[in-house]
């Protein structure tokens, strides 16, 4: 099967290629640089860029599914009947599984990282990803607040922990390490939480140690990801001091390919003030560190004015903001892993703080100089649904759209906030680079043909029915929620807007390769941990290959 | 206008009816109106393939629907209904008058659950018995009824009014287990008997005029007042919610 994508306005930043007027070839599943018999697509006046990748979207697994159960209310939002080749689709903060792959793969998504897989529940995950159509997909497995993992930070046992690290990444088929509010959720078991310098109920290490301990090991496996961190102290007044702190726990290190530190959903962390009353923006001094520093990138985590569901493995700030808000509220614990939390919660334009919030995630974006080091994401479902790209899209290249909103929100954001003295507006090249570019780069991925359109990529391709000049946000809205071609491994998947193939998606894991005697040890440690406290068996814990039906692996070597 | 519906058989498979209410066949004609789709089972019909459509007058202004017959095997009519009316001699399936904000609804007969859930406006009537649920919000729903009015000659099944905002509930007869749960406003008076009332209630007001069989220790006395000529005893809850609804009770368990 070949196509040819004729006379398009091209958009592939890894290449710098820069809304040129070119043709795209695709053979089978990859990107060529000619065909010989190909079907034409004609893009002419039309933007075509590589596949979008999410880097930070809760799409599947136990917590989601949680949410789903907590508000039946929700599924009742875009309840669409099945066609001809979906499925039914219910929800809008928590879609089921059909609804996220199609939803994405009409918006010209191709790759989502659902980031935050407690690995003991992985195999719930993997289930939910094979009934999510479409999407490419890999998984962040939670493991600072880990009892492993913070017994061996305690004792300085690197290799072990590398090793162990290695061992989970590929008993669960992830991608990567993710770190949660580290320290806190094992607090939380005891009622309490922890900032970056506190200690860890009976376990005697800082939030600090963990993450230093776990970038070592990151680094000394040569993962394609580094650590992708949620700082402590999210979502609380003046916790922008607490996200510096954790920024520079690994200045020290650096990696040739990438950053050593992801942080997600910085939006969340960059407050100001003492209590919710001062509650105000502190993106000057995030985007100050970051323009300065090379070994952190960070996603936005924008928050949209509206309802949605909010879920993270951050038990603690969970069970806070239901005291807040009064409204239905779950609780997660998994053994000796980590746990999690689930409320409602609506953003509303009449309090100070959501408006702020709203604020704050496109100052991040603005103020930012190089998108590179800012993915596009609303942290799904956590600042608004993923639906809802489009609308942020909109907003940060058009400072004047931005101004119409501003004057129907609360007024404290002309004092609290800084977004209303920004003129910055973002062009194609940087939404090309903040929704597919950076994030496959900062994921290591666009070392396997993700994130862009030269020779030998994935044949990942969105197509867009909007001019490169345009600027009026409901035209540009429009254009990306429903995307004119979306091409997903060279075949055509989306068009006109309409979902016209239903493919099954690849899943991406990472085989990390370590010193055999430091994991042999380490298992020796782990048998212990299965015998006394889990409650499988140690044989029967990690995921079998069936429930990754289409793997990608790659093979890391120290 | 007046439309008559009659059905053509007695229905096994459940009809999905939300578009039998007024606002939908205003102005319309017969055939028209027989052309109208709706879900029976999970196939899309044809309003006429079901029912006999009778239609009287023009004056789309006054539009009245009449179902004769069975109905208990049809769900969802009336369902967002802004004005209008609908009358239905004999018995309706659930979620009769779901979500109206404005007309009238009679059921001569019996309802089934969900009826009136989520409403905002306009008026219910169900001459027999209701099902469960009356008034109240669906499953994981954070609001019930918000307005308008529903009468039930009848009894009333479990969760009358759950997670009600606002409007009023009256229940003649007796009904079930959990009436006014987590409601924040608006009124219900309950002639008969009842168990558990105002559970987690945080405002709004509750009348039983029978004998409340199972009483919520959570409730605070406040002593007695005369409502609707009777001498009623009054408390307040739910406090486990920190809640300010009043409750008035004729009878409490012992007496």
């Amino acid at each position: 099967m070949e196509l040819l994508i004729k006379n398009g306005v091209v958009y592939d930043p890894i290449n710098e290629i820069r809304g040129e007027k070119m043709d795209i070839c695709v053979k089978e599943d990859k990107i060529v640089s000619k065909v010989k018999n190909p079907k034409v697509i004609d893009a002419n006046g039309k933007l075509v860029m590589p596949g979008g990748v999410d880097i930070h979207s809760h799409i599947a697994g136990g917590k989601i599914n949680a949410g789903r159960l907590l508000r039946p209310e929700d599924g009742r939002k875009g309840a669409e009947p099945r066609g001809k080749l979906t499925r039914v689709c219910t929800g809008y903060s928590v879609p089921n599984t059909y609804a996220t792959g199609y939803r994405y793969a009409k918006m010209g998504y191709t790759f989502v990282m659902e980031p935050a897989t407690p690995p003991l529940l992985a195999r719930h995950t993997h289930e939910e990803l094979i009934d999510t159509p479409i999407l490419d997909n890999a998984i962040l497995a939670l493991l600072d607040n880990n009892w492993m993992t913070m017994e061996y930070v305690k004792s300085g046992e690197t290799k072990k922990l590398a090793a162990y690290v290695a061992w989970m990444i590929k008993a669960v088929k992830a991608y990567g390490v993710k770190i949660v509010n580290p320290g806190g959720d094992e607090a939380w078991g005891w009622g309490k939480n922890v900032n970056i310098d506190d200690s860890v109920p009976n376990f005697d290490v800082t939030p600090r140690d963990i993450i230093d301990g776990l970038a070592e090991a990151n680094e000394m496996l040569n993962l394609p990801h580094s650590i992708h961190i949620h700082c402590n102290d999210l979502g609380h007044p003046g916790n922008y001091e607490t996200t510096l702190k954790s920024f520079d726990v690994v200045k020290g290190r650096s990696n040739a390919n990438r950053q050593v530190m992801h942080a997600t959903h910085v939006q969340f962390h960059s407050y100001g003030g003492s209590g919710w009353k001062d509650f105000e923006s502190k993106v000057d001094e995030i985007a100050k560190y970051v323009n300065a520093k090379k070994h952190v990138t960070i996603d936005m985590g924008q928050v949209m004015l509206g309802d949605t569901t909010t879920m993270t493995a951050d038990g603690p700030l969970e069970y806070g903001l239901h005291m807040i808000t009064g409204r239905k509220w779950t609780n997660l614990d998994v053994e000796l892993e980590t746990g999690g939390g689930i409320t409602p919660f609506l953003y509303s334009s009449k309090v100070a703080v959501n408006t702020i919030q709203w604020a704050i995630g496109l100052e991040l974006a603005l103020l930012i100089k190089d998108p590179w080091k800012i993915a596009l994401t609303t942290d799904h479902p956590n600042g608004a649904p993923f639906i809802t790209y489009p609308i942020v899209i909109s907003l940060l290249m058009n400072k004047q759209k931005r101004g119409e909103v501003m004057a129907n929100v609360h007024k404290a954001i002309n004092k609290r906030a800084i977004l209303p003295s920004i003129g910055r507006e973002l062009d194609w090249n940087d939404i090309a680079i903040m929704t597919r570019a950076a994030p496959a780069r900062i994921l290591g991925l666009d070392r396997y043909g993700k994130g862009h359109l030269g020779v030998g990529a994935d044949a990942d391709v969105a197509i867009y029915d909007v001019s490169p000049e345009e600027r009026e946000s409901k035209k540009i809205q429009s254009a990306l929620l429903h995307a004119k071609y979306t091409i997903k491994g060279g075949e055509v998947v989306v068009r006109d807007g309409e979902i016209v193939a239903v493919p099954e998606g690849r899943t991406y894991w990472v085989n990390p390769e370590f010193d055999g005697e430091s994991t042999k040890d380490m298992l020796g440690d782990l048998t212990g941990k299965f015998e006394k406290y889990y409650s499988v068996n140690l044989a029967n814990y990690p995921v079998q290959d069936a429930y990754v039906p289409h793997p990608v692996e790659i093979k890391t070597k120290v | 206008m007046r439309v008559t519906l009659t059905p053509k058989k007695d229905f096994k498979v459940p009809v999905e009816a939300e578009t039998i209410k007024p606002d939908n066949f205003a102005g319309k004609n017969k055939s028209e109106i027989e052309s109208i789709a709706l879900w029976h089972g999970n196939k899309e019909v044809k309003l006429g393939s079901l029912f006999d459509v009778k239609v009287e007058g023009v004056n789309k202004e006054e539009t009245k629907i009449v179902i004769e017959g069975d109905a208990s095997r049809i769900k969802r009519i009336g369902e967002g209904m802004t004005s209008g009316e609908i009358m239905i001699n004999g018995n309706v399936d659930m979620h009769c008058g779901a979500m109206m904000s404005g007309g009238k609804i009679i059921v001569k007969g019996d309802s089934d659950a969900w009826a009136g859930r989520e409403m905002i406006g306009g008026e219910l009537v169900v001459e027999g018995n209701a099902g469960n649920y009356l008034g109240a919000g669906y499953w994981g729903a954070e609001k019930g009824m918000g307005g308008g009015m529903i009468r039930v000659h009848g009894d009333a099944g479990d969760y009358v009014g759950g997670h009600m905002g606002d409007g009023e509930i009256i229940v003649k007869g007796s009904a079930g287990l959990l009436p006014g749960l987590d409601m924040s406003g608006g009124k219900i008076t309950i002639e008969g008997n009842t168990t558990l009332p105002g559970g987690e209630m945080k405002n709004g007001m509750m009348v039983i005029k029978g004998k409340v069989l199972e009483m919520l220790p959570s409730f605070r006395f406040e002593g007695e007042e005369i409502v609707d000529s009777l001498k009623l005893k009054k408390f307040t809850g739910d406090l486990v919610r920190r809640g300010s609804g009043t409750l008035y009770v004729n009878l409490i368990p012992g007496e």
